[in-house]
């Protein structure tokens, strides 16, 4: 393996995959500080951030040998100027000095910075980025003390709405051409440009252009100002104040990684997470505007119909209520309607359910929409788990099927499924028939029912799905419910105000906690009711069981998804059959 | 030919022939004869690298500021692979000082047209394009009709001369933007892009035009190409400087008589071109001083000029350089500050805005320059316009940033007194 | 208004795009041609050349901002381009910039009412031995400039006749 010497130290490298000296040191948890650098777009060096000394050892031209001086050390040939590290390629017995053994490196950052910030308006008070901005970051690990910048700053366009979600304040951009570069190359919608030039430049649309790409939110997150910022998250939260917990996107079957962003129990905001095999560092539009699902017109307390009327109702009732169709109901007259908006445990424990008291399996309708996909992070399909309805062993029907079974039963039994609001169902055809929903919202869908016991979301539970490449990925709960509790609950991630806030801490409050169960608290309480013999821990003892039970499960846990960011069950499949 | 010689020389770029730029004229003075030469006789001319060659051996160092040998520069072309290769002729002359391609391109374009067809087929180019700034309209027609003439004779286009040889060359018009004149931006513009300086490497001749090898010249650089083929290499390293030899378009501008543009032997004494050549001081003014190469090249004070000549070698003793040898001539009226005021405006004014150091540096150097001039500067403002300069070179992809960041260290430093006094003068408001 | 190119203007696109390997290539050379059919390149004309080309919308503002040359909002009839920079500045350039702007009751930047005359100061236009200079609207330079010169100037644009161009010959070159 050829190696490289960084600050004195030996790496050995891999000639093949590695190439960018800078991402090499990044990749051994080494730093250098960088703007413009991208590792999924083109290296255009243009912000001079990432300046270290390189040298490489003299060869003798006749041997191929290293030139040794007379102490037996290499010979080693200094670039005359520092060299920006993005743009270094990587070779053998290279030698580079960073900021940490180099001052004029250190100097040479410094200066960058000084230079970066001598028209940058210093308006971190008022700046959604403060807290997690590059810039900042950076400006206070290798930044000058104070500014000699005494004359005027040039002034350039603030608060410009560039399209419907991303607004510009063209003041703070530092030029590093990320969100160009990122029209061009990655979502090739081509809207932005640099325009003027010199100190007036800034990124823009063709005038009278709105930047409506449908991936336009992840110029925000490559911003390393806020030069971009959301104009639905604007002035919201401060990044300390909220949580990110890692989850899953359940706006589309892609699946894309995400994590989300809470405070007081309300999900502000959405942004991608890095997992190569599924969505790298982006997501779309649409899985950001999701976050609204979590927070946002939902069901709270179970509530019954009377007198056609849903009014709230107590989980007593709700569960008595229940016990009590299923029992004085035909066994081949009940249904149980499984959903692909829904987890794979949760229509696991909808299957246990649906076996014993219906005899058969759960039905579901898939919710594809033929064309609504493009060839990159979305997908014609609008659910996030219907390879796992499948993979489970539910009965696909198409809607029309689905329609004719629900008109035939007594009793339906209804897992989180918009059917009626995604018109695969028309609301008449509920008829005379009981229905009982476990729902997360108050849609049109749940309007229709006798009977609504509220669910958590993907925001509230741990869960998996399995998405249109036949990846399972698993949520985390990122918010309480009025039965959860942060420090209790060993699935929920931590974040900065569980280890260091108080109840003391006056920005948190505990408000916004929906009152709902997981679907396995509810199925227990049910089977206690009935005298069945089913009885869950909690998701992660759900998903071994799918595991040991359902061999295209084979392997799946947590612990195993969360070490490999997700399974690809086809690999699984594949090992099943041979 | 020395030097010091340099009132007998008889011009060979742009020779007193009235009608030169008119294809017949050039014809009957022997144009052309030279690219014929080096595509038909294979005794002399076996092979295109033998072109290379002599070339290299003549040591014409790049006009267009660089000084970077030509023939050096043709044979770091990859062989060629039968794909395309281009040769990219830098006609966008920008650097306040210099006003010398367009003399050729009025007086004798068919020199530069005949240079740069040796060059594509010593490179085995395909195609050359001649990239002319867009403020020379009317040059870009003269070039336009120069080269339509050459079609027109066959000597451009296919077969050239019955050979299998087959070029074509194209002219295109730049838009306005100094930074064109580096020669990657100017491959950028070429590709219709913003002229955006490229990262190198890879270099040019690896990865240059649409990504295919590709060669970059000045034009003047190109046009002594065809002398050197019909004199030989050793005719053009003997004349003028040793280092740097070869006829040299001067630009004379300033305060002198007859400002101008001259052919001369390379290294003729600086005092020589401003009392002799462009005819002494306007106005019988003193001499304060001189910008040698364009105005990114560090001013020399009057009194540093003794002895110096117009060549690399002794240019760089006092600190400056070559550079377009578009000199500037200053006399004793001049007022230091404002002068280099201007020269700071005009970086800043041009800058493409890519890398931090340029785009943030050249504007605070104008913004204290100017501050400064208006009266309000300290006498610290001096030492942070010297820190600001370090700041800046060495650290951007292009040199703009060198150029911007070199004149206001050196006019400093060689005119602090003038810098001081102004800096002292100013009145401070207190609060 | 909107802004078309006729049936002449897209066959000298095609020989423009013929010079090139690719269609990118001929963004500066149809802004031009755009640029001196309609006198500018405001937005709508931009656009025009994007979709000529099909070429990104965003591309063609980009490309028409960096370069100094384009117009990218309406002039006067005349542009007159004032060099101030470096050997013009030495041999009086702002004494005539500041002349022509007292002629013509206008600062740098702006357009007489009568929408004749715009003035601009422009960096260096390569024609510093006959300092000071301006250039008439992307034309013809006028050169060696004095009071006089641009009097005569000024009437010879009103009376709606172009500048000629003025040959500087090479000057002697042997001086004894």
């Amino acid at each position: 393996m050829p190696e490289v010497i960084i600050d004195g130290n030996q790496y050995e490298f891999d000639s093949d995959k590695d190439g960018s000296l800078l991402q090499f040191i990044l990749d051994e948890g080494l730093e250098v500080p960088f703007f413009c650098y991208h590792p999924s777009m083109s290296v255009p060096a243009n912000c001079r951030q990432c300046m270290v000394k390189v040298g490489t050892p003299v060869k003798d031209r006749e041997t191929g040998e290293f030139e040794l001086d007379e102490n037996g050390e290499r010979v080693i040939r200094w670039f005359p100027k520092l060299q920006t590290s993005c743009n270094t390629q990587l070779s053998e017995g290279m030698v580079v000095h960073t900021q940490e053994t180099d001052d004029l490196v250190e100097r040479a950052q410094k200066d960058t910075l000084e230079f970066i910030l001598a028209n940058h308006p210093l308006d971190c008070p008022i700046c959604d980025q403060a807290g997690e901005c590059p810039l900042q970051i950076q400006t206070y690990k290798y930044g000058p003390e104070g500014s000699r910048f005494e004359v005027k700053k040039v002034h350039k366009p603030k608060r410009v709405q560039l399209g419907p979600r991303v607004t510009l304040d063209a003041e703070r951009c530092i030029n590093c051409t990320r969100c160009v570069r990122f029209t061009d190359e990655i979502s090739e919608s081509k809207q932005l440009t640099i325009v003027q030039r010199g100190d007036k430049n800034y990124p823009v649309t063709a005038p009278g252009r709105e930047f409506d790409d449908a991936y336009s939110m992840n110029t925000i997150d490559i911003c390393p100002v806020g030069a971009l910022t959301s104009s639905d998250f604007r002035f919201k939260a401060r990044v300390w104040e909220m949580n990110q917990t890692p989850s899953i996107d359940i706006s589309n079957g892609k699946g894309c990684n995400i994590d989300l962003w809470t405070r007081d129990n309300l999900v502000l905001r959405i942004t991608p997470r890095h997992n190569e095999s599924v969505n790298d560092y982006w997501i779309p539009d649409t899985a950001r505007d999701a976050y609204t699902i979590f927070n946002e017109n939902r069901v709270s307390r179970p509530s019954q119909k009377l007198d056609s009327e849903q009014v709230q109702s107590s989980w007593n009732n709700a569960f008595a209520t229940l016990a009590e169709q299923i029992e004085r109901t035909d066994k081949d007259k009940i249904l149980f309607v499984g959903s692909a908006h829904a987890s794979v445990e949760e229509n696991f424990v909808l299957m246990a359910l649906s076996n014993l008291l219906s005899g058969s399996a759960p039905v579901f309708s898939p919710h594809i929409i033929d064309g609504a996909g493009d060839d990159f992070l979305l997908s014609d399909d609008q659910a996030p788990n219907t390879n796992g309805c499948r993979l489970l062993g539910l009965n696909e029907l198409t809607s029309e099927d689905l329609s004719e079974k629900i008109k035939k039963a007594e009793l339906v039994l209804l897992l989180n499924d918009n059917l009626v609001d995604r018109e695969a169902l028309q609301s008449s055809v509920f008829g005379n028939t009981y229905v009982t929903m476990f729902a997360t919202n108050k849609t049109e869908t749940a309007k229709q029912a006798d009977l609504v016991i509220p669910i958590t979301t993907a925001a509230e539970h741990a869960a998996s799905y399995v998405n249109v490449d036949h990846r399972i990925q698993r949520t985390v709960p990122a918010k309480e419910t009025k039965y959860s509790n942060r420090r209790l609950d060993i699935e929920m991630s931590e974040g900065r105000l569980d280890r260091y806030g108080t109840s003391f801490d006056n920005w948190v409050t505990e408000e916004n906690k929906v009152d709902c169960l997981p679907l396995w608290n509810i199925a227990n309480e049910l089977s206690d009711r009935l005298g069945l013999d089913l009885r869950f821990e909690n998701s992660r003892h759900i998903i071994s069981d799918i595991a040991e039970q359902n061999p295209s499960f084979e392997g799946v846990s947590f612990q195993a998804m969360d070490e490999r960011f997700g399974i690809d069950l086809t690999s699984i499949k594949n090992r099943v059959k041979s | 030919m020395s030097s010091a010689d340099w009132k007998n020389f008889e011009p060979v770029l742009i020779p007193n022939v009235k009608d030169l730029h008119k294809i017949d004229v050039y014809q009957e003075n022997g144009g052309y004869s030279a690219f014929k030469e080096v595509l038909t006789d294979k005794k002399k001319w076996e092979e295109p690298k033998d072109v290379v060659n002599e070339v290299k051996a003549a040591n014409i160092r790049g006009r267009g500021g660089a000084g970077f040998n030509a023939g050096l520069k043709w044979s770091f072309m990859p062989p060629a692979d039968g794909g395309p290769r281009y040769l990219a002729c830098n006609g966008d002359e920008s650097e306040p000082g210099t006003f010398k391609d367009r003399k050729i391109f009025e007086y004798n374009p068919h020199v530069f047209i005949e240079g740069a067809l040796i060059a594509a087929y010593a490179m085995e180019i395909t195609s050359i394009y001649v990239y002319i700034r867009g403020e020379y309209k009317d040059y870009i027609d003269m070039m336009q009709k120069a080269i339509d003439d050459a079609y027109e004779k066959g000597f451009i286009g296919e077969n050239i001369f019955g050979t299998d040889y087959s070029v074509d060359f194209y002219v295109h018009s730049g838009a306005g933007a100094y930074i064109c004149g580096e020669e990657t931006s100017m491959l950028e513009s070429l590709e219709g892009k913003r002229g955006y300086p490229r990262v190198k490497p890879p270099f040019p001749a690896q990865k240059g035009l649409w990504g295919r090898p590709t060669t970059i010249n000045n034009i003047e650089t190109l046009a002594h190409v065809v002398s050197v083929i019909n004199k030989g290499a050793d005719w053009f390293s003997g004349i003028g400087a040793k280092n740097h030899p070869g006829p040299v378009l001067y630009g004379i501008s300033g305060h002198v008589n007859r400002p101008g543009v001259y052919e001369l032997p390379s290294g003729v004494p600086v005092l020589d071109l401003i009392n002799d050549v462009a005819g002494g001081m306007r106005n019988g003014k003193e001499l304060k001083a001189v910008i040698p190469g364009g105005s990114s090249t560090p001013i020399l004070r009057a009194d540093q000029l003794d002895g110096v000549t117009m060549d690399s070698d002794s240019l760089r003793e006092v600190g400056t350089m070559l550079g377009t040898a578009g000199m500037v001539v200053m006399d004793e009226d001049t007022n230091m500050v404002d002068m280099l005021w201007r020269i700071a405006h005009f970086y800043h004014h041009e800058s493409c805005g890519q890398c931090t150091p340029c785009r943030d540096g050249t504007g605070w150097l104008e913004k204290i320059l100017l501050k400064i001039k208006n009266g309000n500067g300290e006498v610290k403002d001096l030492d942070l316009l010297l820190d600001i300069t370090t700041q800046m070179e060495g650290r951007t992809i292009c040199a703009l940033a060198d150029a911007a960041a070199w004149p206001v260290r050196h006019t400093i430093n060689r005119f602090r007194d003038e810098f001081e006094a102004r800096c002292k003068k100013s009145v401070h408001a207190v609060a | 208004m909107t802004y078309e190119f006729d049936e002449k203007d897209l066959k000298e696109i095609e020989k423009i795009k013929a010079k090139y390997p690719e269609v990118l290539p001929a963004t500066l050379p149809v802004l031009w041609l755009a640029q001196n059919k309609f006198g500018h390149v405001e937005p709508e004309v931009q656009r025009l050349v994007a979709h000529t080309l099909d070429l990104p919308e965003a591309h063609v503002h980009g490309v028409a901002t960096f370069y100094t040359q384009y117009y990218k909002e309406k002039k006067g009839k005349y542009v007159l381009d004032v060099c101030t920079c470096l050997s013009c500045q030495l041999c009086g350039g702002y004494d005539i910039l500041n002349y022509l702007e007292d002629k013509l009751g206008i600062k740098a930047g702006e357009t007489t009412d009568d929408g004749m005359f715009s003035v601009e100061e422009v960096e260096c236009l390569g024609a510093c031995g006959y300092a000071p200079m301006l250039q008439v609207t992307n034309g013809k330079y006028v050169n060696n400039l004095t009071e006089e010169k641009v009097d005569k100037l000024i009437e010879t644009l009103k009376e709606g006749n172009e500048p000629e161009y003025e040959q500087i010959r090479m000057p002697l070159r042997k001086v004894n």
